[in-house]
């Protein structure tokens, strides 16, 4: 436990303050003084950002859903960019963070499963060994001190199992029935869990997407980082499909009345 | 506390990325006569939020030896991993199962190879020695290591040490004029103690709760000592003849 | 063409076309140059004995070495080129205190004995173009005895890197003859001091000298003291009871 004064009712993740209430406490460091010092560059801090993605289990498989912006910090820079991607027949990955190491690591599964499907050997990589194998890359980058900025979900559906997992640029995973990378994770996790959690069996496909219409909504109202264009991935006994991109019907006319939100009159 | 920086002087700070996380939870072991009982909770957090409310923290190596792992996730996954496959390796090597103090010095060796990047993982080792007895080891991150008749640790360690001292060692109980205390509990009492510990555990530490897992480990021979009795005991030993292990779940408060 | 049997001898891990490795035959037969070992095994702990060919009055019996500590609960005898087997020797005792330090048990007598064979086996081994590390196969063979969980052993290895466990074993010159006699004495159920003076007997047989404390070596390797080499009292004491 964290006892220092210092910390009392401060977010306990002393890499990062969220708000930026304070300035946070340094330990002395002795480690190099800068990215060149090394010769090498490492990823210091992502610059072309996703935000959330969302996945929960539903009676058939799986349904995750991310939208389509690609941030520069503040700046809504790239507004058409796809992070959610199928990889193989059974399994599709949603990536937040880093955009360019996001397209790294499609090029590595790509590579991945050009080889595993040239073996010929009579075995396909599911989405539990899709996600050990990430995992592996994920951590690997880590312990070089050179990380792959991003959050990643794993869903799948193979062999009449559903599978949903996460795994991040530190190599951290987990499994659960309901999964939110980023901001989604403070905002939607709580919303799954108590649209999903214990009917995970019962759950239809419309009520599924029903449930990830409403939390991605509720997303686009409270992520300033977040895009009102979405995709929404299933993955069931009948593979993977990825829809066109859609938008939530959102209402801001209540703006007008709040005082500091809209344009003043006085 | 070493030097900080002032909190009205804004400076430039030098950001480096930062390879660990805290991912909470608590683990607690405890050496009986003849047997060993390994526990831990199931949820793994960051911060103030749950990433899943099941994450196992304890894992059957042998028929003899289950290790328990809490700090952060990536590297206990990875380490047990890594134990795993030595175990297997000696296996094949020694046709034997590793003793249970050879995996104890086995893992200091695998902690301190990573002395100037360590595994960010606090482990406890429980089974059955050699000569039957039911023992503990417990680890600091680097591979310090001693046997010991029970330890807890990880987030609410500091909370659940101090209970363990007192319920299992005596501290601070003297014994009534002309008795003294047990050297060893009962193995009934012990998963008693191990249940207190973690509801007590969940009501005051937020890190702690979802579900509980306690595996129990028997000596070659011994008999169930009530565990028979105890509900919803599964086990997951290989033979019945040599050592058994066994584990028992339970709900913990998941607020 | 048939090639004949002299071409098949220049690459140490080329095949004849029988199926043979020459250059390890060669080296099997190296060790029948040797002097005598024996190692007998009883249920108290091990007996290893030596030949010590003492060829001139000028030379310092006690400067052969012919049986060495591993371990405190390991021992080993050897017969052939006996220099080969100090490499072997220094591998054993790595391996053997590596395990102690990784598991803080002893390393049992198989698992040392399979070190040492892995060994053996890599001659005319490199990486790439650069030079092997050995060229060629020991010309050496042990006798390692220890004790651990499974109680005392007897293990013989040889330069094919093959080992065999055996409750008596001759090695050397000497050892048809020893071989069979152990076979005719050894029992199951025998003493420490019986393996002793077998051992001696076994030795003396085979001896075109006569056998005294000076051309001899014995060791034991037993639970209680581990590994010991006698010493000249023990010795003298044990040939005269045989």
């Amino acid at each position: 436990m964290d006892h220092s004064p210092m910390n009392w009712g401060r977010p306990r993740n002393d890499a990062v303050d969220l708000y930026g209430t304070y300035p946070i406490p340094q330990r002395p460091y002795n480690g190099s003084k800068g990215s060149f010092s090394a010769g090498v560059q490492h990823t210091q801090q992502p610059i072309v950002t996703g935000t959330s993605v969302l996945a929960i289990k539903y009676k058939d498989g799986i349904m995750m859903a991310a939208d389509n912006l690609a941030s520069y910090g503040s700046l809504a820079r790239f507004k058409d960019v796809q992070r959610l991607q199928a990889v193989g027949d059974y399994t599709v990955i949603g990536a937040s963070g880093d955009m360019s190491d996001f397209q790294y690591i499609q090029t590595v599964l790509d590579e991945l499963m050009v080889d595993e499907f040239t073996a010929a050997d009579g075995h396909s990589l599911g989405p539990a060994e899709i996600h050990e194998y990430l995992s592996q890359i994920m951590y690997a980058r880590r312990s070089k001190m050179n990380p792959l900025w991003n959050s990643l979900l794993v869903g799948g559906f193979k062999d009449g199992k559903r599978f949903l997992a996460y795994v991040d640029l530190l190599g951290t995973t987990y499994s659960a029935s309901t999964l939110a990378t980023g901001y989604g994770s403070y905002i939607a996790q709580p919303l799954l869990r108590k649209a999903v959690e214990g009917y995970e069996d019962v759950l239809t496909e419309e009520e599924a997407l029903k449930i990830i219409e409403d939390s991605m909504k509720v997303l686009y109202y409270r992520d300033a980082r977040s895009l009102n264009k979405y995709q929404v991935a299933k993955i069931t006994a009948a593979g993977t499909s990825i829809s066109e991109s859609r938008s939530a019907e959102t209402i801001w006319s209540f703006a007008e009345d709040i005082r500091g939100y809209g344009a003043q009159t006085q | 506390m070493p030097d900080m920086v002032p909190m009205s002087v804004a400076q430039p700070q030098e950001r480096q990325f930062n390879p660990y996380s805290d991912n909470g939870g608590t683990i607690l072991a405890v050496a009986g006569a003849n047997f060993s009982v390994i526990a831990g909770d199931t949820r793994q957090s960051e911060g103030y939020s749950i990433q899943t409310r099941y994450a196992p923290k304890v894992f059957r190596l042998t028929d003899k030896a289950v290790l328990a792992v809490n700090g952060f996730a990536a590297d206990g996954n990875m380490f047990v991993k890594k134990v795993k496959q030595r175990l297997e390796w000696y296996r094949h090597a020694h046709s034997k199962d590793m003793p249970l103090r050879a995996v104890a010095r086995l893992i200091q060796s695998m902690l301190y190879a990573r002395r100037f990047f360590p595994y960010y993982v606090y482990n406890i080792l429980g089974g059955i020695e050699e000569d039957g007895s039911g023992a503990v080891y417990s680890f600091d991150p680097v591979g310090s290591y001693e046997r010991e008749a029970c330890r807890a640790a990880g987030a609410a360690s500091s909370l659940v040490q101090p209970f363990l001292d007192n319920q299992i060692y005596f501290k601070n109980q003297t014994p009534a004029p002309g008795t003294s205390h047990p050297a060893h509990l009962a193995l009934t009492d012990v998963l008693a103690l191990v249940i207190d510990s973690f509801t007590s555990a969940t009501e005051r530490h937020i890190e702690v709760g979802d579900g509980l897992e306690m595996y129990v480990v028997l000596a070659k021979g011994s008999p169930l000592q009530g565990l028979e009795l105890v509900q919803g005991v599964q086990e997951m030993s290989t033979t019945t003849d040599g050592e058994r292990v066994f584990i028992v779940r339970r709900n913990l408060k998941r607020d | 063409m048939f090639l004949t049997r002299s071409e098949y001898d220049r690459g140490v891990n080329t095949f004849s076309p029988e199926g043979r490795l020459f250059q390890v035959e060669y080296a099997i037969e190296a060790i029948k140059l040797g002097s005598t070992t024996i190692g007998v095994r009883t249920p108290e702990g091990v007996v290893l004995g030596v030949e010590q060919r003492v060829q001139s009055p000028l030379l310092e019996a006690s400067s052969i070495e012919k049986i060495m500590e591993i371990d405190r609960h390991l021992g080993c005898a050897m017969s052939g080129l006996t220099a080969d087997a100090r490499t072997m020797i220094d591998h054993a005792r790595v391996t053997s205190q590596n395990h102690a330090f990784t598991y803080d048990e002893k390393i049992k007598v198989e698992s040392v004995t399979q070190a040492v064979c892995d060994l053996a086996l890599r001659f005319g081994e490199s990486v790439h173009d650069e030079e092997a590390m050995m060229s060629r196969p020991f010309g050496v063979a042990l006798l390692i005895a220890g004790y651990d969980e499974l109680g005392p052993q007897l293990y013989h290895t040889d330069p094919s890197g093959t080992s065999v466990r055996y409750d008596a074993k001759a090695i050397g010159s000497g050892s048809e003859a020893a071989q069979s006699e152990l076979q005719d004495k050894w029992h199951k159920q025998m003493t420490l001091q019986e393996a002793r003076t077998l051992t001696l007997r076994v030795l003396k047989q085979v001896m075109e000298e006569k056998l005294d404390h000076h051309n001899v070596q014995l060791a034991q390797v037993t639970p209680a003291n581990g590994f010991e080499i006698l010493d000249e009292a023990a010795l003298k004491s044990t040939i005269q009871l045989m």
